[in-house]
């Protein structure tokens, strides 16, 4: 009986220790078979755990490599950042090889007083271009380009020309090296309506519709029936395109010189000799024509006060002249692959009852031949007002493997007095300053996306003397120029 | 000399019609996003050279889905940037402010 009891106080007392030493935990017992199961279960957590620990040591050694890696792009991205930073111009070249054969009949010979016919079967010019342009700001930019544009194997320059400043890197001559353009755009920031500063030798050669015969976009700002030369000037752009909700809608008031003093003895004195300079002003419209994407307008108004006989050589200042036009381009018409453009121009002299006698060649007995000249006329007086249209179109063709080939037609016509400043013209005939007619036709051969040549016959048939002069009386003349070239072109 | 003036006019008031070509095309899919404030940054042709464009479409690099565009319009699209990339034929004009 005490065992019992024993038994019973010592089992009560068990009882009692494990109600208050593990009464928060609930004893779950469990089959051996299922105990073995989970330390099974466990062992491969175990296992899975230090797989993946291991894993996590080698991604972050990769982590560590790739951030290296990060790091080195990064020091390589500065270094061509920089550099590139440091480089500030974009280069660019073209470069032009042409071949005329020329024929002019029915040519005025002051000397022998006949009409002379001559000819040139085969005339080469190469010409080079190189192109520089900078960002340097978001609102501030620069524009150049020297060029050296040659005879073959001469250094001969064409003498009729009676400009040297604005057509010096657009007629033939030697291997100097010229300046064709530079000029820097700058925004003026945080004024009431966006304008924008164009200053220096300007990009006002090669206007519109150049483009098209020239198998390029929009090389230059003004219509090239008005205004075609190298002009140093300062040019002030009101965007309105915020205002009259027009694309591309700008107003520009232009000033440069066509002449400036250039007093040897006296430096920069002004009007040593008794001439004024010739100054320009110039307002021009344009925008886009709405609903024709890429097309152009632009409406011209320019005034030359102060012509002078002879910019290279001057005697007397002659009088003013006001230029107006009109200039309509579209490209690319109704998905039709024509391109098209219109443009007229008027000029209004203004002489101031002054002339000159210009020599106009030798006569019999070597003397020079001296002719009266005023500012289109020939005793100083009567003012006159001459015009000019220049049309034409050029159609792509759709032949992919030819990579489309374009042809193209050109037709201008100027009146008896009609002058613009066209003295920078890319052809070796100022064809649009022609007191006539001219038929131009061509054939542009893309080759690939950089070079491309033309094929182009020119028919210039002149009613009047003196084209491209602003001097002296036009008279009556039956001349023609033909012109048959080719020429290849490559840029980039 | 009238007649021509008569023919030049009726021309472009036959044109003034609208049609829809590159810039277009290229605006009405693409611009809805990239605008200035939009879910993406405005696009300049200008940003790359043509052929980096066509390799960016090539690897499929644009992070939101194009299918909604139609393929025709998609080679359009290619075709405007491109034409007018980086390395493109640039015109050249003293500038006009916006």
């Amino acid at each position: 009986m005490k065992k019992i009891t024993f038994i019973f106080a010592l089992l009560l007392t068990l009882n009692f220790l494990a109600t208050n030493s593990f009464s928060k935990e609930k004893m779950v017992v469990i089959p051996e078979s299922a105990y073995k199961a989970i330390l099974k279960r466990l062992d491969t957590l175990q296992q899975k755990v230090d797989t993946l620990e291991k894993e996590k040591e080698a991604t972050k050694k990769k982590q560590e490599q790739f951030n290296k890696s990060l790091d080195d792009i990064y020091d390589t991205l500065d270094e061509v950042e920089t550099k590139t930073i440091k480089d500030k111009l974009n280069w660019g070249v073209e470069l032009r090889t042409r071949v005329d054969n020329f024929k002019v009949t029915d040519e005025f010979n002051p000397s022998t007083g006949e009409h002379d016919d001559y000819s040139a079967d085969n005339r080469w010019t190469t010409r080079f271009r190189l192109n520089m342009s900078a960002e340097l700001l978001k609102n501030l930019s620069f524009h150049g380009r020297l060029t050296v544009y040659k005879n073959w194997a001469n250094i001969h320059k064409a003498i009729y020309y009676p400009y040297a400043d604005p057509n010096s890197a657009h007629v033939p001559s030697d291997t100097s090296l010229k300046l064709d353009r530079a000029y820097f755009d700058w925004v003026v920031p945080n004024l009431p309506v966006p304008v924008a500063l164009t200053i220096g030798r300007q990009p006002s050669s090669e206007g519109p519709s150049s483009e098209f015969k020239e198998n390029r976009l929009r090389q230059s700002t003004y219509p090239v029936l008005l205004f075609d030369g190298e002009a140093d000037g300062v040019v002030a752009t009101v965007g309105l395109e915020r205002f009259l909700k027009l694309k591309n809608s700008g107003l520009r008031f232009a000033y440069g010189k066509g002449y400036q003093t250039q007093d040897d003895k006296t430096v920069y004195m002004d009007a040593r000799y008794g001439i004024d300079d010739l100054n320009v002003f110039g307002v021009f419209f344009e925008s886009e024509i709405p609903y024709l994407p890429g097309s152009l307008m632009v409406l011209s108004y320019v005034r030359g006060n102060d012509f002078v006989d002879n910019p290279v050589d001057p005697g007397k200042n002659l009088g003013d002249m006001d230029l107006l036009g009109i200039h309509l381009q579209a490209p690319n018409i109704l998905d039709s692959s024509f391109d098209f453009f219109f443009s007229w121009g008027m000029n209004f002299s203004h002489p101031n009852g002054k002339y000159v006698n210009m020599p106009v060649g030798a006569g019999p007995d070597g003397k020079p031949i001296l002719m009266p000249m005023g500012l289109l006329n020939d005793d100083g007086k009567g003012g006159h007002t001459g015009w000019a249209i220049y049309t034409g179109f050029r159609y792509t063709t759709p032949f992919a493997k030819l990579n489309y080939p374009k042809f193209g037609f050109e037709y201008n016509h100027g009146g008896k007095y009609w002058f613009s400043f066209t003295q920078g013209s890319t052809e070796l005939y100022n064809k649009l300053a022609t007191r006539g007619d001219v038929f131009d036709f061509y054939y542009i051969q893309p080759l690939n996306k950089y070079l491309f040549c033309r094929l182009g016959y020119t028919i210039l048939n002149y009613n009047y003397t003196g084209s491209g002069w602003h001097i002296g009386q036009p008279l009556e003349t039956d001349k023609s120029l033909k012109d048959f070239y080719f020429l290849i072109n490559l840029y980039f | 000399m009238r007649r021509l003036l008569v023919l030049t006019l009726c021309l472009f008031l036959f044109a003034s019609t609208s049609w829809a070509g590159g810039q277009e095309i290229f605006v009405k899919n693409c611009g809805a996003c990239h605008k200035s404030g939009g879910k993406a940054p405005p696009v300049n042709p200008a940003d790359k050279a043509a052929v980096v464009w066509e390799k960016y479409f090539k690897r499929h690099r644009h992070p939101v889905d194009l299918s909604s565009i139609s393929p025709g319009d998609m080679e359009t699209i290619i075709k405007y940037l491109k034409d007018h990339a980086a390395d493109s034929d640039q015109p050249v004009a003293a500038a006009i402010p916006k």
